[in-house]
């Protein structure tokens, strides 16, 4: 039986880690789990700590282990502390030997993936069976290479054995903010159906309903769900990235909003994407001059 | 108590000794009831109350009717009286006597002035109650006639008696007879003569026609059918038989079976195909009159029943038993219905499925029809929508409780039995999320979580005595029970918030969802959406409804108002109605509602009070001004609303009565309109409440005008030696003088010290010994010898007190006079000053001559460097970026290659946006600098992009969005559109920050408060960045594209305006001007100039006002007279006018000016916004292609100073904003 269905044990965990609910996923009771969903378990609530940033604690906890689904999460571990080199040497490594480990394939793809290796990622992914967090990955790879059409195809084929998983309405959300139109408001319906209950509420899904709405052009409603995910963390990168992206869109200032943003996240990609631009303008510009100058 | 007994609503209850006879006012929320005990009673059933009580009849009345226009009733009883009363006198007018024992009913004609009465002396009357006579006696019936009613329309009687039968009469020939007699034809007389063949007694009036037998013991009760050929009797064989006739015969068609006592009551329910039976069994009945089956039954316990009665109009009946009378409803008549955004969806009476379109007011077809749902005389009571899924549940109260969970079609397409329904079990069912519904069981106690195929998800016990369900915010339920509501999280399968409130039956959310009504029959409670108390209020009559409107005012509706409530309680009237609605939805000035006929209204309303309520709450003054300003929103009301709230000031601006006014003023400490007032009034007494008043703000020239008005010399003259006013003081001693008040004359000497005036006064009314002191005192000697001689004696002859100093009275350190010196702040509020349009800030007396900020200056000097290195001649305009006219770069290259391409990364939606679009914005947003530069380049001519880089960045930062999605990879970027219901990536567009909206609403209004409060530098800065965001931007629409060319147009004019009075600014101080001529003139001109750009009139009025007063301070005083004209011309604020026209007439004396400068009143010109030199009409000029300011033809190639980045006299191909 599959551990993360409806019926297993492993579900809430489970669903707390997709849900960004990620102090939920360590502070969850693993005393009465049966021993084979120990080590799922106990992966979820490393992997809740690497999102949290306590990388280097989990690299030590990995410390000599052997079983693969551990050396995986040391890898990406490794890749969030900043050691990507390592963390790609690793995960190419066991993308060669243990390629057919659930575990294995997500994690691994991961760090590939963040490390530029698409191919090798959507490689490694594919050969998944039925594990909707890979699906869930290669819908994100797909949207980040811009091949919506890919992504629909995924996210439609999981449906058909998948129906009401919360990875797989995530990723249809995710899906549903590239096309537009009325799966705007669908995505919404999914994200504020999470966001707003207090049992399954988190910054992430306050910051993906908020964007939802963004987009839909709610700009009062999505202002409030960030103001609610900024209480709730008042440093999350994401959450303070996209308020400066409503603020702009409403007109309002943003000043403070993006040093906050620079100093707790430097490398948002919102931040350099910015920079880049600075630039690319200041080089364009210098193209053209009056002919009489002053 | 009851036995299925669902949906029988009883309305109202009476308690009283055995009710014989009940009438429903026709009109008014009244009914009659007759008692066993001889008293007639009147009721309110609405508010429950008696109205009153008619005691005449000795012994039971039995009959009672309402006439259906007039104020008259009629009765009949014991006493073998009728009786006609009138309800508004309250007073039995007449009585009718003639019958020979009990009268059992009594019943106005529909039309005509008659009565019929009913006896047990086996008679039927028909009487004139205009003459008082009896017109017709019927005799047949051979027991008591128990009942006897006219026909609603036709010339018939029905009758039943103890004789076992049913009786109908033709009662034409009466007609006839009380006719005018010219209606009576030959022929009618024959036929009358042949078909009646009159009764035993020769009576031709009224025949028997029918003779209905078929009851097996007496007939108690007999009714027509109001619009069909039907009769229904009721009898003592417990039987309910329905008859039917033609023209010529009738006879029995069905029986009902099922009371088990007397049958004591019938009738056809008016607008239903039902009949209403009532019997000594206890019980009410309903039959479905085409089945003859019981429909549904109502028992009361104790009391035997023994009249109904229908109201003509409403949805009601009435049945009298032994212990009083009941009102009730047979059904619910609220409409279920569920809106989302802009669509209403209802189910109509004969149950079909229909929405409504709130923005277009316009009714669907029926969507599906739901016939079959529950059983056929129920109605469904509630509906929940799902907007994700276009699905509806329907709960209805038949079968102990069921649900529906349908699938809407898109369109409707007539009646459409719904496909694919899943059922259910269950008292009421809601949506709780998008793919989930909760359905509550009252009898189990269970609440099911279920999921779109109707599979029990998860199953809740609420807590003990839970009435009903609502939706309580995502993922939470409200739970009902008698006492309290509880908020329940249903994810966590707790309650999480409880709140003692009684008897809540319905629950309203909030647009926004933050707050919720809950509706009890008497109350609305206003809690947030954490079920935290907000307000609550009480209402006597029933609450029936409510609804928000956007502002966060919830309306209710009454049993005859619409209402409104604020957050905070205060609440009030919206209007009245005619008929019970159901309120669904709130915009603007209309209120959707749904009627008693399940169809959709709009009612108007005049929201302005709440509005300016709700204004007043949130401090939100500008709307308030809005509101006083555009509405006409007087009346006591509001003003003593405002009064008791603290907001005299508010409350003044409504006021046109002087005497109000004046009160509001003082109580606000308003003194100008104070004054105002009481010079329109003139009354001593509010002069001097208008001076205690002054004085306490420390406003002396107010006090000196009230003492003045109110001649009290005095005080006047000691507020003059306070102030320190010799002069005037001075004019008071010649004031006393004249007036001949000596004392006065003394006072005002010794305030001013005048000695002379003194001993002069003593003088002149012979007190010589005082003056000789005074002068003697002041050591005048001359004068005390002249004093002296003219009293005849010598210095010897008098003896002299010790003599003291001469009195000096002190001198004034600080000339009080000259200002006020207000001790109390002065109350203009916000709305005075808008209002009046008073513009501060750029006053004429402080207006700083040096205030160096070193901009305008510079900018000055270098536009001259720039005339000096212009070259008069350019070919370079050819070899720029000449590509012809608005092609979009890079059309569609490889927009084909994208969807075939099997693997690899594909286009972003950024760089669609740069391929759909040849609007520079939308290049932007994309990312792609260069080709909106090249376009901009292209349109306008820009060259100077630098200035334009915030608004580069600030439209590229809006464009993306960042998802964080799987953990541990970058969120994923999603591209934010204006184009949000298109998903053809060949349309998409991206967003455009600061719109034109929001410019001209709020970059706009700064710019505007810049100029009024003299911060030109900021003000400055604004309509630069103005121009900027207009540059790049993009609108949807032609006429969009106008608004944003007149905004260019304002905007420039403002910087070019701003620019100049910056460039005089920082010519220098007012001294180093005042040195240099040079320097002076150039002031002059550029005050003069200043005036030029087309301002707002009240900004023109600023720059002219100090124009005019810097030509007058240098004496070229036919320049300020044009000034002072042109602002005379423009009107405006009275303050401002009145310097206007004192300058004018100073300087008419010598119109003429000292200093030439280069400045032609009469001429017509724009200003050069580099030199700010005029451009007289018909000289050459070039022009920046995008804000169309004007300059020298030497600029040309330059810079635009206006919006700093394009290149001034390069035409571009025109700025394109929509694609």
């Amino acid at each position: 039986m599959d551990p993360f269905s409806a019926e297993g044990e492993l579900l809430n965990i489970h669903n707390y880690f997709h849900q960004g609910q990620y102090q939920e996923v360590i502070d969850f009771d693993t005393s009465s789990l049966s021993p084979e969903n120990a080590l799922p378990a106990r992966i979820l609530s490393l992997r809740a700590q690497i999102a949290l940033g306590h990388a280097e604690e989990v690299i030590a906890d990995v410390q000599g282990e052997n079983e693969p689904e551990l050396i995986a999460v040391g890898a990406l571990a490794e890749l969030a502390a900043g050691n990507e080199a390592k963390a790609l040497k690793v995960a190419e490594t066991l993308a060669g030997e243990k390629g057919d480990n659930a575990v294995v394939q997500v994690l691994a793809g991961t760090v590939l993936q963040a490390a530029g290796k698409t191919e090798e990622a959507l490689a490694l992914l594919s050969q998944h069976q039925g594990n909707l967090e890979a699906v869930a990955l290669i819908v994100q790879i797909h949207l980040e290479q811009n091949r919506l059409d890919l992504a629909i195809k995924e996210v439609q084929a999981a449906r058909s054995w998948a129906q009401d998983s919360l990875l797989v309405n995530l990723a249809e959300s995710w899906v549903g903010l590239r096309v537009g139109g009325e799966k705007y408001q669908q995505a919404f319906y999914v994200f504020e159906e999470l966001a707003q209950a207090p049992s399954t509420s988190s910054t992430q899904s306050l910051v993906s309903q908020a964007i939802a709405e963004i987009h839909l052009g709610r700009l009062e409603e999505a202002e409030a769900a960030l103001q609610q995910a900024l209480t709730k963390d008042p440093k999350n990168a994401d959450s303070l990235a996209n308020s400066i992206v409503l603020n702009v869109i409403a007109g309002k200032d943003v000043n403070e909003l993006t040093s906050t943003l620079a100093s707790t996240a430097p490398e948002h990609p919102f931040l350099r994407d910015i920079q880049e631009k600075s630039a690319l303008f200041d080089k364009a510009a210098t193209k053209y001059s009056a002919k009489v100058s002053a | 108590m009851a036995s299925s007994s669902t949906n029988m609503l009883t309305k109202f209850e009476s308690k009283s000794s055995r009710a014989k006879g009940i009438a429903f006012h026709p009109k008014r929320p009244w009914i009659l009831v007759s008692l066993h005990s001889s008293t007639i009673q009147l009721w309110d059933y609405r508010m429950g109350t008696l109205i009153d009580r008619f005691e005449e009849h000795d012994g039971p009345v039995r009959g009672i009717d309402f006439h259906k226009t007039q104020p008259l009733f009629v009765s009949g009883g014991d006493d073998y009286k009728i009786k006609v009363w009138s309800y508004q006198t309250r007073r039995c007018l007449f009585t009718l006597n003639g019958h020979l024992d009990y009268v059992r009913t009594v019943f106005f004609h529909h039309e005509l002035p008659w009565i019929i009465s009913s006896s047990d002396d086996q008679t039927i009357r028909i009487w004139n109650w205009q003459n008082r006579s009896l017109i017709c006696t019927m005799t047949g019936h051979n027991h008591y006639t128990m009942c006897a009613q006219f026909h609603p329309k036709e010339d018939l009687v029905v009758s039943a008696s103890l004789d076992q039968s049913v009786r109908v009469w033709d009662i034409s020939g009466l007609r006839k007879k009380h006719s005018a007699p010219t209606s009576m034809t030959f022929e009618d007389q024959m036929s009358r003569g042949n078909q009646n063949q009159a009764d035993m007694f020769g009576n031709t009036d009224a025949v028997v026609k029918f003779v209905l037998e078929g009851h097996d013991r007496g007939v108690n009760w007999v009714a027509f059918h109001p619009t069909l050929p039907l009769i229904v009797s009721a009898g003592d064989d417990r039987l309910v038989k329905l008859w039917r006739m033609s023209e010529t015969k009738a006879w029995e068609v069905d029986t009902c079976r099922g009371h088990f006592q007397n049958a004591s009551g019938c009738l056809f329910h008016p607008h239903q195909d039902l009949i209403l039976s009532v019997g000594e069994d206890k019980t009410i009945r309903v039959w479905d009159l085409n089945k003859r089956t019981s429909v549904q039954s109502f028992k009361r316990e104790n009391d035997r029943f023994w009249v109904i009665a229908a109201h003509p109009e409403i949805n009601l009946f009435a049945a009298g038993h032994d212990n009083g009378v009941m009102v009730f409803k047979l059904e619910r008549e609220r409409p279920a219905s569920a809106f989302y955004q802009n669509n209403l969806f209802f189910i109509t009476k004969d149950k079909h499925v229909r929405s409504y379109d709130f923005q277009k007011n316009v009714e669907s077809p029926t969507l599906l029809t739901l016939k079959k749902l529950g059983s056929p005389w129920v109605p469904p009571r509630s509906l929940s929508y799902n907007p994700a899924e276009r699905a509806i549940l329907v709960t209805s109260p038949a079968d102990g409780g069921s649900y529906e969970l349908i699938h809407l079609p898109r369109e409707g397409s007539g009646s459409i039995d719904p496909t694919d329904t899943k059922r259910g079990q269950g008292n009421s069912a809601v949506f709780v999320a998008r793919n989930r519904f909760a359905v509550f069981n009252a009898a189990g106690q269970q609440i099911d979580i279920k999921d779109l195929s109707n599979s029990t998800t998860k199953t809740i016990k609420p807590p003990a005595g839970t009435t009903d369900i609502y939706f309580g915010g995502t993922g939470n339920l409200l739970l009902i029970t008698p006492t309290a509501v509880h908020l329940y999280d249903i994810q966590q399968k707790k309650s999480t918030a409880e709140l003692a409130v009684t008897g809540v039956k319905y629950v309203v959310w909030s647009n926004d969802g933050l707050y919720a009504a809950l509706l009890s029959k008497h109350n609305v409670t206003i809690v947030t959406k954490t079920l935290e108390q907000v307000s609550t209020l009480h209402e006597t009559i029933r609450i029936k409804s409510a609804t928000w409107d956007d502002a966060g005012v919830l309306l209710y509706s009454t049993l005859n108002h619409i209402k409104y409530t604020l957050l905070n309680g205060d609440n009030g009237i919206v209007r009245t109605l005619d008929q019970t609605v159901y309120l669904v939805r709130v915009k603007a000035r209309s209120v959707y509602c749904l009627g008693r006929n399940a169809k959709p209204k709009i009612l108007n309303i005049d929201p302005t009070e709440y509005r300016f309520k709700l204004a007043l709450v949130k401090r939100n003054y500008e709307e308030m001004l809005q509101i006083i300003k555009t509405s006409s929103l007087v009346g006591q009301s509001i003003i003593s609303y405002l009064q008791k709230k603290g907001y005299p000031e508010i409350a003044l601006q409504f006021v046109q009565d002087p005497t109000t006014r004046f009160e509001l003023a003082i109580e606000c400490g308003n003194l100008e309109v104070a004054v105002e007032m009481a010079k329109q009034l003139d009354k001593p007494k509010l002069w001097s409440r208008l001076s205690t008043e002054a004085l306490a703000h420390g406003n002396h020239q107010i006090v000196e005008m009230t003492y003045q008005k109110l001649r009290q010399f005095d005080k006047l003259s000691f507020l003059y030696l306070t102030t320190g006013d010799e002069g005037k003081l001075a004019r008071m001693a010649k004031i006393a003088e004249h007036r001949g008040d000596f004392t006065a004359r003394f006072q005002n000497a010794l305030y001013l010290g005048d000695v002379t005036d003194r001993i002069q006064m003593f003088k002149e009314i012979d007190l010589y010994p005082l003056a000789y002191m005074t002068a003697k005192s002041n050591g005048l000697t001359e004068e005390c010898e002249s004093i002296l001689e003219a009293t005849g004696l010598t210095e010897e002859q008098i003896t002299l007190p010790t003599l003291g100093s001469p009195l000096t009275p002190p001198k004034p350190i600080v000339a009080t006079f000259k200002a006020n010196w207000p001790t109390k702040a002065t109350s203009q509020s916000f709305f005075e000053k808008a209002l009046l349009g008073q513009v501060e800030g750029l006053s004429l007396e402080d207006e700083p001559a040096a205030t160096s900020n070193g901009f305008g200056l510079d900018e000055a000097g270098e536009e001259e460097r720039n005339g000096h290195l212009i070259e008069a001649d350019d070919d370079e305009d050819v070899a720029g970026w000449d590509m012809g006219d608005d092609i979009v770069p890079e059309v569609e290259s490889d927009f084909v290659n994208v969807d075939s391409a099997e693997a690899g990364a594909g286009s972003s939606e950024a760089d669609l946006w740069a391929r759909n679009s040849p609007i520079a914005a939308d290049h932007v947003a994309g990312g792609s600098f260069e080709t909106a530069m090249q376009l901009l380049n292209r349109q306008l001519g820009a060259v100077n992009f630098a200035p334009l880089k915030p608004r580069f960045l600030e439209i590229y930062q809006a464009s993306k969005t960042y998802l964080p999605a799987s953990a541990g990879l970058p969120p994923l970027v999603n591209y934010v559109r204006r184009t949000v219901d298109e998903t053809d990536p060949r349309k998409v567009l991206p967003i455009i920050p600061r719109d034109i909206e929001t410019l001209a609403t709020g970059d706009l209004q700064r710019g505007y408060d810049a100029m009024r409060t003299n911060k030109l530098e900021d003000g400055s800065r604004i309509f630069k960045g103005i121009l900027h965001a207009l540059l790049v931007n993009a609108v949807s629409t032609a006429s969009e594209v106008d608004e944003a060319k007149k905004l260019i147009t304002t905007a420039s004019e403002y910087t070019l305006a701003m620019a100049i009075e910056l460039t005089r600014r920082n010519l220098g101080t007012a001294e180093e001007v005042a040195k240099s001529p040079e320097k002076l003139k150039r002031s002059l001109e550029l005050s003069a100039y200043f005036t030029i750009p087309k301002l707002e009139v009240a900004h023109r009025q600023l720059a002219l006002a100090s124009a005019m007063r810097a030509a007058f301070m240098n004496k070229n005083y036919n320049s300020a007279l044009s000034f002072a004209n042109r602002m005379l011309a423009n009107g405006g604020s009275p303050k401002i006018l009145d310097n206007a026209r004192k300058t004018k007439a100073q300087c008419e004396r010598n119109p003429n000016d000292t200093h030439e400068i280069e400045f032609d009143q009469f001429a017509d010109f724009d200003i050069c916004a580099a030199s700010y030199t005029p451009i007289y009409s018909g000289s050459a000029f070039e022009v920046c292609a995008f804000d169309g300011s004007k300059y020298q033809p030497k600029y040309k190639g330059t810079v635009c100073t206006v919006c700093e980045v394009c290149e001034v006299g390069r035409n571009g191909s025109g700025l394109k904003l929509v694609a």
